[in-house]
């Protein structure tokens, strides 16, 4: 492996040296597990995205999307409390539900994208209005609020931890796992990449183009689903703010992580590091007094670029 | 007006000397000290199989490389190129290979691209004016404002030769210009070069087809493994004795030897209709048959095996594989029924050039290594099995397919289709873009896939490859079948006449020329 | 029915009678759209406004847009006063500067324009001015602090909402209040965009980086949101008060339960947007001049005032 293939990975540890030598606490435990906790929701996301960049789309309705799983989650979910009780069963009916929601979203892009022969630009631009809109009106322009029992039973998934690991890394953990299995070593994910590719040369190949290519968004909206799980018992509400800017920082993550725009090729180890890359920018900035505050996202974008610049190489 | 100015500029050919020329990229030296002279005003030829150095030879005169050693000398002027831009200033224009046109820009635009006539405003009166001269020194009856993604392939070269016209050029680097070019195209463009060449142009040109090169240059040179082997007047080589001088050995029987058919029908299509192209195209293929497609370009045989595996809108009234009726709707179809196909265009359609060679090599059949996780280690077995029998030559097995020669890959394309183990081979111009050892091996393994009982369908504009390679040629012409014809005994001249209508007719069932074997 | 309706509705009836006798007034309300907490509650309270408003008065209509940014609500108030014929604009501009000429334009051709919490560049571009105190609001906080922890001191972080004017103001105010205690000590401000996300994730880093905080200034209610579950989350003891603002029914709520970490609130209540309909509505009916600017106070919110700010029915 060439070095600057690992530029990622070298920009993500050069940013912890120098957040350590800025403030010890970054290194703590309880610090890390922070940061990559907040790196769930985003990563579990990019995940699912990176399937959708490699197989030469994008998916940018997916903020809207979590707002708008999560309100209808909570909306399912204080209805069923209601009916059943706020017990286990509510909650995975919910969680259900959630995943449901998520594939037919997916389901929805995928069919208007091959068989609509619609660009995914502006298929997704389209939801991402949609989704959002749904949900504010759902929630008539103030938040969603789970019932405070349900809230309480449901809480460990989020605070919850197991081995002493919080729950949020261990799911993370689990899909890039088995997202990298299925992009890099099954049969699916070699389609996937031969279509972003080379979409023509697929089709020759005798390859389901139109299938592969919405199953990517099914995935996304599943793995969309999952984050929204892991993020509604935080809060315990969706407000119209809720997911805002998440599509950014998916894509974001992928394209740090070494995936091209342009699709073809891909690596969900890359994902993984540039969505907690992300996540540590921000934590950094708020453990630390040594840059204005109006400057954040300066800092943030310079971070960006330098890491671009590093696996430049590899184009 | 450019065309009456640029004849006056013509006049000055230049002559070309390459002194002592090595290029290294990294470690690996590519040219070895290449050293020939090159006559101005006449028509070079520069002849070696893919990977001897010629595109990067003339990419180095052309200003897209600078040499490690060595210079170039024009009119006994030593010259260093910076740039591409800088050996236009001095005359020297490269046509390159593969087209490099903007693809949503107009003919007009893409002719003037990069020195757009008008000032602060462009001058698009001006530049269509002068792309319609220069169209029509081609004899190219084109309009100037036709979108150039609309054009087919051999449309495209032309613009790139009007391209390079437009240009004063008085060194004109051809690399093979006529591959995708018909036998008429060509010949306009032959006479055009002994035109440009009486204005006192010098002409490179690079080619893989030797009896062009017999045909209209002045002087040979041969490049093999980067070092010149022969610089030579044409006139005192004959095509074998290039073709030998190419490979470095005695080439054996460009053709492999026919076998005899069997009886058994593997592929029927009858009344194969593809709207815009083809009409009521029917046809029979045997077990151990090798069919050609012969027409012009445009006469609708590539659109019409498109059809026929589900890749265009289609109607057909019967299919039959094995004597079993078959609907074939998409390539998948295709390929369960055992009819595979491989695209003329091999880096748009046939083969994924950006990926590795062994996810191309078993792209259509990955369930047999899906268990359920993909085991690539047996992928890789497959890999190294196929690069033996195939002759596919790399020095790696984990290169991007893109590294691979012109040859390499088409044998890779067809290694890959043929991993499905189909009962019907269908090869639309195999051997484009492929140097002469390259060609003749391929040429084995259609032969080979024939005496194994295969079904092969061959689609190509080459008439020597087709007579040299057939049992029974199919003619097109303007979407018909107009001839059906036994390729034993049949010439050249024969088939051009079906090709240009002259012969044959369009009955219903299109065979009404056949000569059973 | 609401307490400010119905404060509404008996101030309409004292000056319904002379009314009837007007021509017909059309009033144009444009308002950003719902896409946080605060400005659902506008939109609500607009509405609840206009229904009020029309009941009482046969000849006013009223007539609520809403604007998801700047450009289209400058298109907006065109329309208004082109196809709907304003004779009055109330305004809550999405931003000050883009909107200062479209509204300039209006009230040039004699529309009477109102302009509410945002206000416009130019001050000649509008009637009369309705808006909150974002001054106070800073400055009721930050006494709040003083008495609190005055004499025995206190570490203080707080979070900001977006870098605007209105932010600005408010901190300052905040800061100016809080200096006066030397002992209150203000760790740091971070931006939290007011956003629970934003907030939570600020709120997290402040715990990993200050081992003892006293006191959390979140600056409005649905930060303070985020900043509770940070709190619950590292279950940290030392934090003994949360302040939000703004008067979200939930943190009112939790004011009038007598909630031991937020026990008060301050208000910048969304209502004003009533409040500027209304006083625009009287002063064109009766043809009184309206009051060039009217301050909307922030109060602190206390158990025993905490039901006057009770809208259980609004989102917000």
């Amino acid at each position: 492996m060439r070095v600057a293939s690992l530029g990622p990975l070298l920009g993500l540890l050069a940013l912890m040296i120098v957040a350590t030598l800025l403030n010890h606490d970054f290194l703590t435990v309880s610090n890390l597990s922070n940061v990559l906790t907040r790196a769930a929701f985003s990563g579990i996301i990019a995940v699912g995205m990176t399937f959708v960049i490699v197989s030469g789309g994008i998916d940018l309705s997916v903020g809207s999307m979590a707002a708008l799983i999560a309100g209808s989650m909570i909306l399912i979910m204080n209805a069923l409390s209601t009916a059943l009780g706020p017990g286990v069963l509510t909650i995975v009916l919910g969680m259900l539900a959630a995943l449901v929601i998520g594939g037919l979203a997916g389901l929805f892009h995928g069919a208007v994208i091959t068989r609509g022969r619609i660009e995914p630009f502006i298929v997704t631009l389209g939801t991402l209005g949609i989704y959002r809109a749904v949900l504010t009106y759902l929630a008539q322009g103030g938040a969603i609020s789970l019932d405070s029992a349900v809230g309480d039973r449901y809480g460990p998934v989020y605070y919850g931890s197991m081995l002493g690991i919080p729950i949020p890394i261990l799911v993370f953990t689990a899909v890039a796992l088995l997202g990298g299995l299925i992009l890099n070593r099954t049969r699916y994910g070699r389609y996937v990449q031969a279509i972003g590719s080379n979409e023509q040369v697929a089709r020759f190949a005798a390859i389901n183009v139109a299938g592969v290519k919405t199953m990517t968004y099914v995935l996304l909206g599943v793995c969309v689903g999952l984050a929204t799980i892991l993020y509604v018992p935080r809060l315990g509400s969706a407000t119209p703010s809720t997911g805002l800017l998440w599509e950014l920082e998916a894509i974001a993550a992928v394209i740090i992580g070494g995936t091209a725009l342009r699709g073809g090729s891909g690596r969900i180890w890359g994902t993984v590091v540039g969505a907690v890359l992300l996540v540590t920018i921000e934590n950094v900035l708020n453990l630390t007094n040594i840059i204005s505050v109006y400057l954040n996202a300066a800092v943030t974008g310079f971070v960006i670029i330098g890491v671009a610049f590093f696996q430049r190489g590899r184009r | 007006m450019p065309t009456d100015a640029m004849t006056e500029r013509l006049s000055t050919g230049s002559a070309i000397r390459f002194d002592g020329i090595s290029k290294s990229f990294g470690d690996i030296e590519v040219l070895h000290d290449v050293t020939f002279d090159v006559q101005g005003g006449s028509i070079h030829a520069l002849l070696g199989e893919n990977g001897a150095g010629k595109s990067t030879l003339m990419k180095v005169l052309g200003g897209y490389h600078a040499p490690t050693r060595g210079r170039v000398v024009l009119d006994s002027t030593p010259v260093i190129f910076r740039s591409s831009r800088d050996a236009e200033a001095q005359g020297i224009v490269l046509i390159h290979q593969e087209f490099n046109l903007a693809e949503d820009l107009t003919v007009a635009q893409n002719i003037y691209l990069g020195h757009e006539l008008g000032g602060a405003l462009l001058d698009d009166a001006a530049m269509r004016r002068g792309a319609l001269d220069v169209l029509a020194r081609l004899e190219v009856r084109l309009d100037p404002g036709t979108r150039v993604r609309d054009l087919a392939v051999p449309m495209k070269q032309l613009v790139e030769i009007a391209r390079a016209l437009s240009r004063d050029a008085r060194v004109l680097i051809m690399d093979e210009p006529t591959a995708a070019l018909t036998p008429h195209e060509t010949a306009t463009l032959f006479a055009l070069m002994r035109r440009l060449r009486e204005d006192g142009v010098t002409i490179l040109y690079i080619s893989h087809k030797l009896d062009e090169v017999k045909a209209v240059t002045n002087r040979v040179t041969v490049l093999r493994d980067g070092e010149v082997v022969a610089t030579a007047d044409t006139a005192a080589l004959s095509t074998t004795q290039m073709a030998n001088l190419m490979v470095g050995r005695e080439l054996e029987a460009m053709f492999p030897p026919r076998n005899a058919p069997g009886r058994e029908e593997l592929l029927g299509v009858d009344g194969l209709d593809v709207p815009g192209w083809s009409r009521d195209v029917s046809f029979t293929l045997s077990r151990g048959e090798i069919l050609g497609f012969a027409g012009l370009v445009g006469a609708g045989r590539t659109e019409s095996i498109e059809g026929l595996i589900g890749l265009r809108p289609h109607r057909v009234r019967g299919v039959r594989v094995r004597g079993r009726a078959v609907r074939l709707r998409s390539p998948a179809d295709a390929a369960r029924a055992g009819v595979v196909y491989l695209s003329e265009d091999r880096k748009g359609k046939g083969l994924h050039v950006n990926l590795g060679l062994r996810p191309n090599l078993t792209l259509m059949t990955l369930e047999h290594y899906a268990r359920p996780l993909l085991d690539t280690r047996a992928e890789d077995t497959a890999l190294t099995r196929a690069a033996q029998t195939f002759g596919i030559r790399t020095g790696r097995l984990d290169v991007p397919a893109s590294s691979l020669s012109g040859g390499n890959q088409q044998k890779l394309a067809l290694a890959k289709i043929l991993e499905v183990h189909p009962e019907v081979v269908i090869l639309d111009e195999p051997t484009r873009g492929v140097d002469v050892g390259a060609k003749q091996e391929i040429y084995a393994l259609v032969g080979d896939l024939a005496r194994q009982g295969k079904g092969v369908v061959v689609i190509s504009s080459e008439l020597p490859e087709l007579l040299g390679l057939c049992h029974r040629l199919l003619v097109m012409h303007e979407g018909h079948v107009v001839g059906d014809l036994d390729a034993a005994g049949l010439t050249e001249q024969d088939v051009i006449q079906y090709a240009t209508g002259l012969r044959g007719r369009t009955n219903g069932a299109g065979r009404g020329e056949h000569v059973p074997a | 029915m609401t307490h400010l309706t119905r404060l509404t509705a008996l101030s309409l009836l004292l000056v319904a009678s002379p009314a009837l006798a007007q021509a017909k007034q059309i009033i144009g309300v444009s308002i950003p759209s719902a896409d946080h907490g605060w400005t659902a509650g506008v939109v609500y309270h607009a509405n609840q406004a206009k229904a009020m408003l029309e009941k009482m008065y046969p000849d006013v209509q009223i007539i609520v847009k809403t604007a998801k940014d700047s450009n289209e609500q400058a298109n907006q108030i065109q329309d208004l006063l082109t196809v709907n014929k304003i004779t009055a604009l109330v305004i809550l501009p999405q931003e000050s500067a883009p909107l200062t000429r479209p509204v300039a334009a209006l009230k040039a051709k004699g529309v009477f324009v109102t302009v509410v919490d945002r206000g416009l560049t130019d001050p000649k571009a509008q009637d009369a001015y309705v808006a909150g105190d974002n001054t106070a609001f800073g400055r009721v906080a930050g006494e709040y602090f003083v008495k609190q922890f005055g004499s025995a001191g206190a570490n203080v972080v707080v979070l900001r909402g977006i870098p605007t004017v209105i932010d600005n103001l408010r901190v300052d105010a905040f800061k100016a209040a809080v200096a006066k205690a030397p002992k209150v000590k203000i760790l740091d401000a971070k931006f939290g965009n007011w956003n629970r996300d934003d907030a939570f994730k600020v709120m997290q880093d402040y715990l990993t980086r200050f081992p003892k905080i006293d006191a959390v200034w979140a600056s409005d209610d649905d930060m303070a949101v985020g900043v509770l579950k940070a709190l619950e989350q590292a279950k940290r003891t030392d934090v003994k008060l949360v302040l939000g603002g703004a008067g979200m029914k939930e943190a009112i709520k939790k004011v009038m339960d007598g909630d031991k970490l937020m026990p008060v609130d301050v208000t910048y209540p969304p209502s004003m947007i009533a409040d500027a309909i209304r006083l625009t509505v009287e002063s064109r009916v009766k043809g009184t001049p309206m009051k060039a600017t009217t301050l909307i106070p922030s109060v602190l919110v206390t158990p025993a005032n905490a039901k006057n700010y009770y809208f259980p029915n609004s989102p917000f």
